[in-house]
């Protein structure tokens, strides 16, 4: 039993394991500690090992140790991808006694389960059946296949993949195509569309790209190695050929027949050619080309097309079915990019919803603490109640009986001063009886513009004046209307009260970023600037301790809201205050 | 011959506080300290009108209030407390009237002459 990844990736193809028995070349596999994990048959006899019984149980060491093939020391550094191992001629005795000529080559490949693992061949001189020719091509390919692979496993990037299968397809040291063309398939219009392009845009350009390349030497390993390659084997120009281009599948077009079945087609071996395979090939400028269908767990991705435009070198089958190879390997590689952004997103996901739901919690602990702090006010707020009323009662009674003009002033002190308590009772009383309502959509604007008119029956006496400019944006936040009406209502009273008269100030409204800012400008004429600035700063201390109990609850409230509130000042102009809430967010709406 | 007040509460100070204020205003008088007291006093005389608190030791203000109505519902019943929140309660609206207390007297006064003079045209 294979998984679907053992299918689709050719190191685990059956057919090419029991196929190379055929030609006398051993394929084998080590995982990264070394084990042998699998051989065919002619590995094994090379060896000297039993297929059966030593696979997964051998360890590369203990062949190392009689053939001395100097495997073992190389293992890391062939996996890392640093080294390649590649030995020619080696006359050794196997763990079975019988004397071998051995050429060997391994490289790093993708194991079982995805792990790292070395892939390897070997060749008895002596015992290879005499197919040169044969032999060193699929030699040849197999390196390119498991460079590419090994390539591929090391890449979790969509386009980084996309570029290793184009790179891979038409470098030289590849599949030697000289450019390939990428369609991602479109199952809403059921077509493909022009994605990527790799190779030369002309002959001109075709020169002096591998010229340069040629100059470089670079190995397969170092061409694949993107973020290292030089930029110049790109070419926009060549993209520029594909992108927007749009090929419907329906109908029977060449094109259409090798994504619908799942078969590479090599356009070279195909006479007659329709109308829509044919548009293709004019619009690229070739009349042969390999076209090649990309998919993955039985799913259509896309189409790969390569041609030898510049060389015209014919396009063989073999090399088709090479590229077919690649484009499995390709398939299966983006698939699992695709997991790996779903994943990500995934992650991303649940990252926001962690961070929303400790958001939440603090916010549920915040409000248990406001409702414990509620009750236990209300309760002494209550329990004060009496006393209040006795004091301010008595004293009330006593101002009307008989009693000298000192004790009158005395007596009026205290029913005042009562007055005073009783009233601020009444606040904290109020407040904790809107705290049990509950949270709406709100009118930034209309918050100010009800309670401005609250304390305007303040101002006439006090010959003071407050201007106000609304921001012409609907601003809504969330919140509980009365808890905010009160502290506003605060704010404004205090401006009016203790901070302008005689003089003027300005409230307006903007928004900022994600919040609903009022301002209210204070403008004191012919009053000291300092004066206001330490009035404000005294109202508005940072330390809770200092404030009136007023600004105490009202600045409660808003950070309660979520929001801010302070003084902004420079050395120049007069102090504004500020109160910030934030806006309605998404997940408030509805 | 003036009206008597029964004003139950279970403040000494506020009772002394009560008292005094309402003789000024030429009210006759009688306090009672918790629920108990009040009903055995609304049981034996006639009051124009009782002044009662919430919050008392054993059987509420509330509960007192019903009973009081059950057994002379023509008499004018003034809730006076320090607590706004029983005006949401369903048995308060048997009162006629609900004043929150403070050192301020007038509200309560105004509201137990308002219901004396009603209380003087429906007889």
């Amino acid at each position: 039993m294979y998984s679907a990844l053992e299918l689709q990736n050719p190191a685990y193809s059956e057919p090419l394991w029991s196929g190379l028995d055929a030609i006398g070349i051993g394929l084998f596999m080590l995982d990264s500690e070394g084990n042998l994990v699998r051989l065919n048959t002619t590995a094994a006899k090379i060896f000297g090992v039993d297929p059966n019984t030593d696979t997964g149980v051998k360890h590369i060491s203990s062949i190392d140790a009689v053939m001395s093939l100097g495997l073992q020391e190389k293992l890391q550094s062939i996996l890392g991808g640093t080294e390649k191992y590649c030995r020619h001629g080696i006359s050794c005795t196997n763990t079975s006694g019988m004397y071998k000529e051995l050429d060997i080559c391994c490289a790093a490949s993708e194991g079982f389960n995805g792990n790292a693992a070395v892939i390897g061949i070997v060749r008895d001189v002596k015992d290879a059946v005499p197919q040169p020719a044969v032999s060193a091509n699929l030699f040849e390919e197999l390196q390119i296949l498991s460079t590419v692979a090994a390539s591929l496993s090391s890449s979790w990037e969509l386009e980084q993949i996309l570029e290793v299968i184009l790179t891979g397809a038409t470098a030289s040291q590849g599949l030697g195509f000289n450019r390939a063309f990428l369609f991602f398939y479109n199952p809403a219009e059921n077509c493909l569309n022009g994605h990527l392009a790799v190779g030369p845009a002309s002959a001109e350009e075709a020169g002096y790209i591998w010229q340069d390349l040629e100059a470089k030497n670079l190995s397969l390993d170092e061409l694949l190695d993107i973020p290292k390659r030089d930029a110049s084997i790109q070419s926009s120009s060549i993209n520029s050929l594909i992108k927007g281009l749009s090929i419907s599948l329906d109908g029977d077009s060449l094109i259409s027949t090798a994504c619908k079945r799942g078969v590479w087609i090599n356009l070279e071996t195909v006479e007659d050619i329709d109308s829509v395979t044919a548009a293709l090939l004019d619009r690229l400028g070739v009349r042969k080309m390999a076209l090649v269908p990309m998919i993955s767990k039985g799913n259509l991705i896309g189409l790969l097309a390569a041609d030898s435009k510049i060389t015209g070198r014919p396009i063989s089958n073999e090399s088709v079915q090479l590229l077919q190879i690649l484009a499995n390997q390709a398939a299966v590689a983006m698939e699992r990019a695709r997991l790996y952004e779903e994943q990500i997103s995934r992650a991303s996901q649940l990252e926001e919803m962690n961070r929303l739901l400790g958001e939440s919690q603090d916010h549920i602990i915040k409000i248990e603490k406001m409702s414990i702090i509620g009750e236990l006010t209300a309760a002494i707020a209550h329990e004060l109640r009496n006393p209040l009323a006795v004091i301010g009662g008595f004293a009330n009674m006593m101002l009307k009986s008989q009693i000298t003009d000192e004790q009158r002033e005395y007596l009026n002190i205290i029913s005042s001063e009562t007055t005073r308590s009783e009233s601020v009772l009444s606040q904290v009383l109020d407040f904790h009886e809107a705290s049990k309502s509950d949270r709406r959509h709100l009118d930034f604007s209309e918050l100010i513009v009800k309670n401005l008119q609250l304390v305007r029956g303040r101002l006439r006496p006090r010959d003071t004046h407050i201007g106000i400019s609304l921001s012409p944006q609907t601003m809504k936040i969330y919140g509980n209307f009365d808890q905010l009406s009160h502290a506003f209502y605060q704010f404004f009273k205090l401006v009016v009260e203790d901070l302008i008269p005689p003089g003027s100030a300005e409230v307006r409204s903007e928004q900022r970023d994600d919040h609903a800012v009022m301002i209210i400008k204070i403008d004191a004429t012919g009053q000291d600037r300092d004066r206001v600035v330490k009035a404000m700063q005294r109202i508005f201390s940072d330390n809770k301790a200092s404030q009136r109990l007023t600004v105490l609850v009202a600045g409660e409230t808003i950070r309660y809201h979520g929001g801010n509130f302070g003084i902004w000042c420079d050395e120049n102009t007069m102090p504004s205050l500020f109160v910030e809430l934030p806006l309605l967010k998404e997940s408030q709406d509805g | 011959m003036a009206d008597r007040i029964l004003v139950i509460d279970d403040e000494d100070s506020l009772r002394v506080l009560y008292a005094s204020e309402l003789r000024r205003e030429g009210y006759e008088v009688v306090v009672a300290a918790d629920a108990d007291q009040a009903l055995a006093l609304f049981s034996k005389g006639q009051f124009a009108l009782a002044v009662v608190d919430i919050e008392l030791p054993g059987m509420d203000g509330l509960e007192l209030i019903g009973k009081l109505k059950r057994s002379r519902p023509a008499t004018p019943l003034v809730i006076n407390s320090a607590y706004g929140t029983y005006k949401a309660d369903f048995k308060s609206w048997l009162a006629d009237g609900y004043v929150i207390k403070s050192s301020d007297l007038e509200p309560l006064k105004a509201k137990i002459k308002e219901l004396l003079t009603k209380s003087d045209k429906e007889e």
